[in-house]
């Protein structure tokens, strides 16, 4: 497969996988903020807020009255803004077709129809009324994706390089959500005595990585945060967990160096490596420092795709 | 139920003077058309609509579409396509059929003479000058063998049915013909939107270009290598063809790279992979003769590869089509086909010429001159329909100005009589209702070493405009299925 070609099917991979996050984040936050139990989280600001957090462009002025429209139309179909789902899938889109030879005709199509359903939702509906049919709409669009992925392409070098791609983004933004609802649970605490362990924002959390229900059924508790943040960081059978997307990015790099014993400037040795501290980390160790944790894992997360950039990418 | 009968059809004009594809000449169905025109007869207009945008959105969702840049956008279009297909059956087809082979057979043997031995010049046949002074002509093939034997191992020969009810050879493209991704598509689109009518007719597959262009590109592999690395090379992902190399490089299972992925090192090719370099043996190439190398063409190219001509020349690596080719396309080079194809298979011209006049000999510039109205007026080295005057579309001001263009350099320009190209029943948007439409015919044949094969189907050209004779893409035609039936 060309270095190129590969590139951009990582990052192909690593956009579907965006746009599905942000479009979900956007859906559970405004609608479990409709009756949340406290004021702060049912505050219309504080919701806008953290989505624009969760994006990657937190509103810095604390006094500014954001405009709920604005806010939605920004993050959802705004051409000009580049981490916007419409740039998110267009991006996926454009690097589907550099690599057309390569996927199957099922998958384009799949691409191609999502990249055209985001492209002419209209805007007013969207900010109006659309939000729910929008997102819900994004997030069945990629789960069809991922299926056609994994059920049209041949298991080979191509698919590998695309799950990677999906579980180095699906990592990345599980933990930003960590990162976002951390920061709310921070600040609706203290409130009508909210305990920060037991704050709402870890449901909302666990219904943003489509995992709460079997969350219940594991632990079978209400979510505190030791338990919601053991679930998604470090339980390997969730499937949105960052053990479970750094088990299956270490599957996939096997796919494309099958070597026994790695050198140790491979990706390969650096995925493991990276795995195994998650492995045999436990969760009483993260809760002392969660900020600290969480800067660790996104670090190490670039430093993966870094790596990959080196060996795979770059001839 | 009232009677939809043949509502499509009601409304349908027979202008008497144009040939009818459908139509007999005594205004009759022919029979081949018979059991098409009673299914499509009973449809509604209202169906036939929704099976319209049903078949649109088909070519969308399957990102069959081109670019058109407009001032603050850039919007995706689709290629307009008919859903009445036409029909060509088998004894009409062999005609084409062989006279296709024998024409892409006549130019290789025409394109090795003049870069080698150059006898029909010195014979004088074919005039030396018009060849030396042909933009497309390459001196750095002279001498040069490529591999297999073949220069033009990918031709599209534009055909079209005149009032006589006989083919002829409008042009031979033999750089990068273009649009047989679109044969594929609209078949495709086709049995989406109408799968019943299959039933009726034996119609040859479209789909087996694709194995056909992989036996063709590793038959031509050069000396000494045993399984040939095959790539199909494209200018990138905004070139408005770009579907149809991706469609190509993806159904024959080989790579499709941009000159930026591919380098020469010692006068052999390689591309750059995830595991690193690997040699590359055959390149059908989608760019242009002067983009492949900026050390030997252009220099400014970006789409091409340094050094690729070198390891060209040595026999390291083939290119389909063979740089040069450009040459034998040349309109003007054209209108010698018959005694090219005399010269070289000693054979009668299976598919006729259309007569043409050389503006560049003095006796037939003054008849041209004089005759501009009753005549149409092509550029010899241009593609895509551009450049083109039809005599009696023109004002009196205009031909005064084709005139004076001719005069300043009448090696540009040929004339031929204005040609009555065949009109095939159309669904046309606007008026919600078939009418008639000029039509033509792109063949698609490959020219391998020991192989030789035409696709059975091809690419039938509508001008959409009412009247129009143009029906290249980039001046707003479109394009319908073509059926080749199996012999009974």
């Amino acid at each position: 497969m060309l270095a190129r070609v590969a590139n951009n099917l990582f990052w192909m991979g690593r956009y579907i996988e965006r746009s599905e996050h942000i479009a979900r984040y956007m859906n559970v936050n405004y609608f479990s903020s409709l009756d949340a139990p406290n004021q702060v989280s049912q505050n219309r600001q504080f919701v806008l807020r953290s989505m624009l957090f969760m994006v990657g462009a937190p509103e810095q002025d604390p006094n500014k009255i954001l405009k709920e429209e604005d806010v939605l139309f920004k993050i959802g179909l705004d051409p000009n803004f580049e981490f916007s789902i419409l740039n998110n899938v267009k991006q996926a889109r454009e690097n589907a077709n550099s690599a057309r030879d390569l996927i199957s005709t099922e998958l384009y199509e799949a691409i191609n129809k999502f990249y055209h359903f985001v492209l002419k939702y209209p805007k007013e509906i969207f900010v109006k009324s659309g939000l729910y049919d929008f997102t819900i709409n994004v997030s069945e669009m990629s789960a069809i994706l991922r299926g056609k992925i994994r059920g049209t392409l041949l298991h080979d070098s191509i698919y590998a390089i695309i799950l990677m791609g999906v579980n180095i983004e699906r990592a990345t933004q599980v933990t930003r959500m960590i990162n976002t609802k951390y920061n709310d649970a921070l600040l609706t605490q203290g409130n009508h005595d909210i305990m920060f362990s037991k704050s709402a924002e870890w449901a909302t959390l666990l219904k943003c990585a489509e995992s709460y229900d079997m969350m219940r059924r594991f632990y079978k508790k209400t979510p505190t945060s030791i338990s919601t943040l053991e679930f998604l960081i470090l339980n390997p059978n969730c499937p949105r967990s960052v053990m479970n997307a750094l088990n299956q990015v270490y599957k996939n790099v096997k796919i494309l160096n099958p070597e026994k014993r790695y050198n140790k400037n491979s990706t390969a040795f650096l995925i493991g490596r990276v795995r195994a501290e998650y492995q045999y980390k436990y969760i009483e160790e993260i809760e002392q420092d969660i900020k600290s944790f969480i800067e660790n894992i996104l670090k190490s997360l670039d430093d993966i795709s870094n790596k990959i950039n080196e060996e795979f990418f770059n001839y | 139920m009232t009677n939809i009968k043949n509502q499509i059809f009601s409304s349908y004009q027979k202008n008497s003077d144009l040939y009818d594809e459908i139509y007999d000449s005594e205004g009759k169905i022919k029979p081949v058309y018979k059991k098409l025109f009673d299914i499509y007869g009973g449809h509604s207009i209202q169906d036939y609509v929704n099976l319209n945008s049903k078949a649109k959105s088909s070519f969308f969702n399957q990102g069959i579409t081109f670019q058109v840049y407009g001032e603050d956008n850039v919007q995706e279009k689709i290629f307009p396509f008919d859903l009445f297909p036409r029909i060509i059956d088998s004894d009409e087809w062999e005609i084409i059929e062989k006279g296709s082979i024998q024409r892409s057979k006549a130019l290789n043997l025409f394109l090795w003479d003049i870069y080698h031995e150059k006898n029909i010049l010195r014979e004088n046949i074919v005039p030396l000058d018009l060849i030396t002074s042909s933009a497309n002509y390459l001196d750095q093939m002279n001498g040069v063998n490529p591999p297999g034997g073949i220069y033009n191992h990918i031709s599209g020969i534009d055909i079209i049915k005149h009032k006589d009810g006989k083919y002829y050879v409008l042009e031979d493209n033999i750089r990068c013909p273009s649009g047989v991704s679109y044969v594929i598509c609209n078949r495709t689109a086709l049995k989406r939107a109408l799968f019943g009518v299959f039933n009726h007719y034996k119609t040859h597959t479209v789909t087996n270009y694709a194995e056909n262009l992989l036996d063709l590109l590793e038959s031509v592999k050069p000396k000494g290598v045993d399984v040939p690395n095959c790539v199909v090379i494209t200018p990138g992902m905004f070139n408005s063809a770009f579907y149809e190399h991706s469609y190509l490089a993806k159904t024959m299972g080989v790579e499709l790279v941009e000159g930026r992925d591919l380098f020469v090192e010692n006068d052999f090719v390689y591309m750059k992979t995830i595991k690193g370099p690997e040699k590359v043996d055959v390149i059908y190439r989608r760019i242009d003769d002067i983009f492949l190398d900026p050390l030997e063409f252009r220099p400014d190219s970006a789409l091409g590869v340094p050094g690729l001509f070198a390891a060209y020349k040595k026999g390291n690596v083939t290119l389909a089509n063979a740089p040069g080719t450009g040459v034998a396309d040349d309109k003007a080079v054209y209108t010698y086909m018959p005694e090219i194809i005399k010269y070289y298979l000693g054979e009668e011209p299976i598919l006729n010429n259309v007569h043409t006049y050389h503006c560049s000999r003095p006796s037939e510039l003054e008849y041209v001159l004089e005759n501009i109205k009753d005549l149409v007026i092509k550029p010899v080295d241009e593609a895509g329909g551009y450049g083109i005057s039809i005599g009696d579309r023109l004002t009196q001001k205009e031909i005064e100005q084709v005139r004076k263009q001719i005069k300043e350099h009448p090696r540009k320009y040929v004339a031929q009589p204005i040609m009555s190209l065949s009109v095939h029943p159309t669904y046309i948007d606007k008026s919600e209702s078939f009418e008639q439409r000029h039509v033509d015919l792109r063949t698609f044949t490959i020219l391998g070493k020991d192989k030789e094969f035409v696709l059975k189907g091809g690419l039938t050209r509508v001008a959409l405009e009412k009247g129009n004779l143009i029906v290249n893409s980039s001046q707003g035609g479109g394009s319908k299925d073509t059926w080749v039936l199996k012999k009974q």
